[in-house]
Order: C-alpha cells, then sequence, then structure tokens
C-alpha cells in the first residue's frame, strides 16, 4: 500500500492528470449550470491533452530541426516533435468543441430564459 | 488514377463544403443541387472504389508521400469499401430528403445546413479509412461536431437534446484520446498496421489493456451502447426530420465500424484481460444491448423515440455477431450493419413523411394515416419485416448468418438474446399496427398539393433496397467472406 503510493508521487504528472480529469468530470456530473458543464468538459479535455504532453517531455532535448547535415543525428538530443502535433490537432478540436457548446448554450438560454438545467427540464414538461 | 480514389471520395464532399458558402453566396437555391450532384457523383466513385478493391485488391494511400510509420496512412480495403458505398447511398438519399423537409424560417442559413451535411459525410468517409488511430479520432470528433450542430438546427428541445449529447459525445472522445495516447506511449507509434507489429509483445501491459478499455468505453458512447445510450434518444427524436435518417444510419454504425478495425485488424481480437476473452465481453455487451434496447422501444409511443430505440437494439444485434470471432459470425454482423443503416434511414424517412405531410408524431395518431396513405403504410410494412426479420428481407439473412456464427462458437445465450430481441421487435410493430388498422374518427389534415416527388423517392429507394439486400444476400455475404475479413480469423 504504501509502495504503490510512493509510487504515484514518483510521477506527479500522472497524479496530475488524475486529479483534473476527476476534477472536471465531478463538475460535469453534480453542477446544473450548462456553462459550468462546459467548464468541466473543457477540463477533461485539457486533463487528456496534458497527459499527452507529460509523457512526451524529455529533458535537455531541443526542437526537432537538424542542425548539421554532416555529424551524425543523435536522436536522444531531439524532442519528439509528433505528440506536440497530436497535442495541437487535440486543442483545435476541443475549442471547436467547446465554440458549438457555447454557441448552443446561448441559443438555449434565448429560447427558455436560463441556463440553469433543473428550470429547463421543468419548462420542458 | 485508381489509388488515389480514397482521396478523391474525401475531397469531393470537402471541397463542395469548403466552396458552397462563395458558391450559393447570391443563389441559396443552388446549395441542395450542388450538394446531391456532389452526392451523386461521390456516389458514383465509390462503386468504381469498391470494383477496384474486389479486383485489383487493397488499396494504401500514403498522404503526401511520407512512408507509412511517419505519415499519415488511409486504407481502402473491402470492408471500407462496401461501407463507403452504403454511406454515399445514404448520404445521398439524405440530401434529397432534406428538400422538402428542411426547417422552413432557415433563410440564407440554409446554405450552412447543406455544408453541415456535407462536412459530416466527409468525416464519416475519413473515420472508414482512416488507417491511423489519432486521425480516427480527428474525424470522429469532425463527424460528432457537425451533428451537434445539426440537431440544434431544429431549436426548442433539440437545443437541450444536443447539447447533452455534446457533453456525453466529448467525453467519450476525451476517453477514446486518453487510450490512444496510452497506446502511444507504449509502442510509439499511431498507425495501426505498424502498431500490429509492436503490440504481440506488450500485450501482457497494463497500459496497454488500459487503452484498449478506454478506448472501448469512449466509442461505445459514440456508438450507444447501452449503458451509455442516454443521449441518442432524445436527440434523434427533436432534430430536424432531414437529419435524424443521416444520423440514425451512419453516425452509430461509423463509430461500431471504427471499434471494429480496432479490435480485430490492430488486437487481431486474441486479447485477454483476467482471463475472460474480450470478444466475450462484446457479445455480452450486446447481448445486454439488444435485449434492453427493444424492450425500452415497447414502451415508447413516440414514433421517431421508438426508431430510435430500435436503433440502439440493433447495435447490439450486430456486436453479438461480431463478438462470435468466426467468419460466420463476422460477416453477418458486416451484413446486418448494411441491413440496418438501410433501416434506420427507411423508418426515419417514414417518421419524417408521417410528420411533415400528415403532422404524426405518435404512433397512437398513426391510424389517420392508414387510410389517406396506402403508399407509406406499404413502406412500414416493407420496414417492419426487415426489423423483425422475416424472409425475403435482409434483415433475416443477417440474422440468420449471426446465429450461424453463434451455434459454430457454441454461444446459446447469443442465440437467446437475438430470438428475444426479435420477439421484442415484433412486439413494437404489432403495437404500431394494431394503432394503423384501428378505425379512427379523427379527421386528417393533410398538406395540400401532391406528394414531393422526394419522398416517394426515398422511401421507395430504402423500402427496395431492403427486400434487396434480403434478395442478393448469398452473393453480397460471400463478397465479405472473399475481401473484408480480418486477417487471421
Amino acid at each position: 500500500m504504501v509502495d504503490a503510493l510512493l509510487a504515484v508521487f514518483q510521477r506527479p504528472n500522472f497524479l496530475t492528470f488524475v486529479i483534473i480529469f476527476l476534477w472536471g468530470f465531478y463538475i460535469m456530473v453534480t453542477r446544473y449550470n450548462l456553462v459550468k458543464k462546459l467548464i468541466g468538459m473543457y477540463l477533461v479535455q485539457t486533463s487528456v491533452i496534458f497527459f499527452l504532453v507529460s509523457i512526451s517531455a524529455k529533458k535537455g532535448a531541443t526542437l526537432p530541426v537538424l542542425l548539421s547535415t554532416t555529424e551524425p543525428v543523435q536522436a536522444a538530443t531531439y524532442a519528439n516533435p509528433l505528440p506536440h502535433v497530436l497535442t495541437l490537432t487535440a486543442i483545435v478540436v476541443g475549442v471547436a468543441t467547446l465554440g458549438v457548446g457555447l454557441a448552443l448554450c446561448a441559443a438555449i438560454y434565448q429560447e427558455y430564459g436560463s441556463l440553469d438545467e433543473e428550470e429547463i427540464l421543468e419548462k420542458l414538461e | 488514377m485508381s489509388h488515389q480514389l480514397p482521396a478523391i471520395l474525401f475531397l469531393l464532399p470537402l471541397f463542395a463544403a469548403i466552396s458552397m458558402p462563395v458558391v450559393c453566396l447570391k443563389h441559396r437555391h443552388w446549395s441542395q443541387p450542388i450538394a446531391v450532384a456532389t452526392l451523386a457523383a461521390m456516389l458514383l466513385v465509390s462503386i468504381l472504389n469498391l470494383h477496384n478493391v474486389i479486383h485489383h485488391g487493397e488499396v494504401r494511400y500514403v498522404f503526401s508521400g511520407w512512408a507509412v510509420p511517419l505519415g499519415i496512412e488511409w486504407v481502402a480495403d473491402g470492408l471500407a469499401s462496401v461501407i463507403l458505398v452504403l454511406l454515399s447511398t445514404l448520404g445521398l438519399l439524405g440530401v434529397v430528403f432534406t428538400g422538402p423537409t428542411s426547417p422552413k424560417d432557415l433563410g440564407g442559413r440554409i446554405v450552412h445546413y447543406y455544408i453541415l451535411i456535407l462536412l459530416l459525410v466527409s468525416a464519416l468517409t475519413g473515420v472508414v479509412f482512416a488507417g491511423d488511430l489519432f486521425n480516427l479520432f480527428v474525424f470522429l470528433e469532425v463527424a460528432a461536431i457537425s451533428s451537434y450542430a445539426l440537431i440544434g438546427v431544429a431549436g426548442g428541445r433539440a437545443l437541450f437534446a444536443a447539447f447533452r449529447y455534446l457533453i456525453l459525445g466529448t467525453l467519450g472522445a476525451s476517453l477514446y484520446l486518453l487510450g490512444v495516447s496510452y497506446l502511444y506511449a507504449v509502442t510509439g507509434t499511431l498507425n495501426m498496421s505498424d502498431m500490429v507489429d509492436k503490440l504481440p509483445f506488450l500485450l501482457s501491459s497494463k497500459a496497454v489493456l488500459g487503452g484498449l478499455i478506454f478506448m472501448f468505453i469512449g466509442l461505445a458512447i459514440k456508438m450507444a451502447l447501452v449503458p451509455f445510450h442516454s443521449w441518442l434518444p432524445e436527440s434523434y427524436t427533436y432534430a430536424p426530420e432531414s437529419i435524424s435518417p443521416i444520423l440514425a444510419s451512419l453516425a452509430t454504425k461509423v463509430a461500431l465500424l471504427a471499434w471494429l478495425r480496432i479490435i480485430y485488424w490492430v488486437f487481431n481480437a486474441s486479447i485477454v484481460i483476467n482471463e475472460i476473452p474480450i470478444l466475450l465481453i462484446v457479445a455480452v455487451l450486446g447481448t445486454l444491448a439488444t435485449v434492453i434496447g427493444a424492450s425500452l422501444a415497447l414502451a415508447q409511443r413516440d414514433l421517431k423515440m421508438m426508431f430510435a430505440y430500435g436503433g440502439i437494439s440493433h447495435i447490439g444485434i450486430i456486436l453479438i455477431g461480431i463478438g462470435q470471432g468466426n467468419q460466420t459470425g463476422f460477416a453477418g454482423g458486416v451484413f446486418y450493419l448494411l441491413n440496418d443503416a438501410v433501416m434506420q434511414a427507411a423508418l426515419f424517412f417514414f417518421a419524417g413523411v408521417a410528420f411533415c405531410r400528415y403532422g404524426v408524431r405518435t404512433i397512437d395518431d398513426l391510424g389517420r394515416v392508414g387510410k389517406q396513405a396506402p403508399w407509406l403504410t406499404g413502406s412500414l410494412i416493407v420496414m417492419a419485416l426487415g426489423m423483425v426479420g422475416l424472409p425475403p428481407t435482409g434483415g433475416f439473412f443477417g440474422k440468420w448468418y449471426i446465429i450461424l456464427g453463434a451455434l459454430e462458437a457454441g454461444n446459446y445465450v447469443s442465440v437467446a438474446a437475438v430470438l428475444l430481441s426479435t420477439l421484442l421487435t415484433l412486439a413494437y410493430f404489432i403495437k404500431m399496427f394494431e394503432c394503423i388498422f384501428r378505425q379512427s374518427s379523427t379527421q386528417l389534415e393533410v398538406q395540400s398539393g401532391g406528394v414531393p416527388f422526394a419522398f416517394k423517392l426515398t422511401l421507395g429507394v430504402t423500402s427496395a433496397a431492403i427486400i434487396i439486400l434480403g434478395l442478393f444476400s448469398g452473393p453480397i455475404v460471400q463478397l465479405l467472406l472473399d475481401h473484408a475479413m480480418p486477417p487471421g480469423l
């Protein structure tokens, strides 16, 4: 048990990921305000992006640009560009989703005059 | 030229969607003909592509010439090509149906409406072809974002349904991405065929199992598998009449196809979690989904709601077929997927016509249609035969092969579940027909003018397709057995 806990603290990035993910999930499940739900959703998305970045971080690595063509390439000195590209794409996808979500929220507010899920459900009945 | 076909298939709707705001700036009524022409061209190209794949083997398309582990690859094998013919056919019918049923107060925004439909179709094409796990995620999300917006167009209750779909769908996408990053962390690759080479040595790793489970939960939300199905019925019920057929027939099936690719092509389906084979888990979840979905459908009175739950139960039947782990079950599952897509489209076309022309939303009002529109009732009978699974419809042969596969695997619970869901499906269609043929005194407010040609065309084609798929089930299943089987099955 203690060993498992110590192992967890060896990897603070994973711990941070789990905390942010569960925090976002908790907000999505418990809050009735639709905008707060969107904030929770964005936290979940961001936590996954954070995970992707943290597993690909490399100490002392430099830009993936070949500086010299004569010396042999030392792969260990370069950061892997692929996870960063994935991260960028995932951020773009997340922003697009958030945009559609906020647009829906605005339309819901115009339609029902409220952003509270319970009030809207009452009006739907 | 022929090896460019997958890219052309994707670029056709995408290019049309991008150029539409410019072309239709002054002439907004051009938007529907352009969409129809694009999707008709796409249908032709997809048939050409299927022909090419059958005769010359699968096409692996590499974008801008970057070799496989580094670049992005698209795989047009037998399965993807067959599904693509289905996708473009149903997309075309959906756009034809959009003409007379699109929401009236859209005005200039009708152009955006068609843009979103074309984007949805191109994104689904991307999901079908993707040979790369991250690519799959991006296309799933593009498809999902277009569908949130399209559902929301209807306004009113649809807005709230679309919002719920957005929250759940994004959670699913995040879980899928999390699973992909687990697998990437372990194998260092995202390409499916490259991952196949690296995974066999890593199957004992907990990260691989975790990644697989996260991906499964994410895709299960997208395909509305039973514990995660709560977003589907409301979104499809309140979505615009012209959008529900496209979404119901394609969106969930394509997510299922993505799961099929991952489990059979990437993991070779042999993976075992704590001594439980993953295929067994898939079959058990399918069993639950088909029985629970059909029971919930029985409890509905709203037409579209009933059809939506019917769709959920049929996702379960497809999963049962796929989960048997033998060729017969797999071919049956994929064949049933084709049938189910056609039947869902037909049912939602029916619901759309019933609402737009006769103002019918619930099955209690259906009695008013029976006398006035025998052609509508006739097509509903064909759909009911297909949904219940009576010969000579495709639904019968799909279930037949699935049951044969389950018997071959000695999985009698699955056989019982398919039969039980068939009975439940029969029950809710009997309930519907009882309402149709019961004498009804209420008068019908029929819209003036003849029945739009688009209604007759879409209902006619889908009803005929249900029968044709049944009549030609032998050759189609043989084609699937010859060209669409995963490696090692």
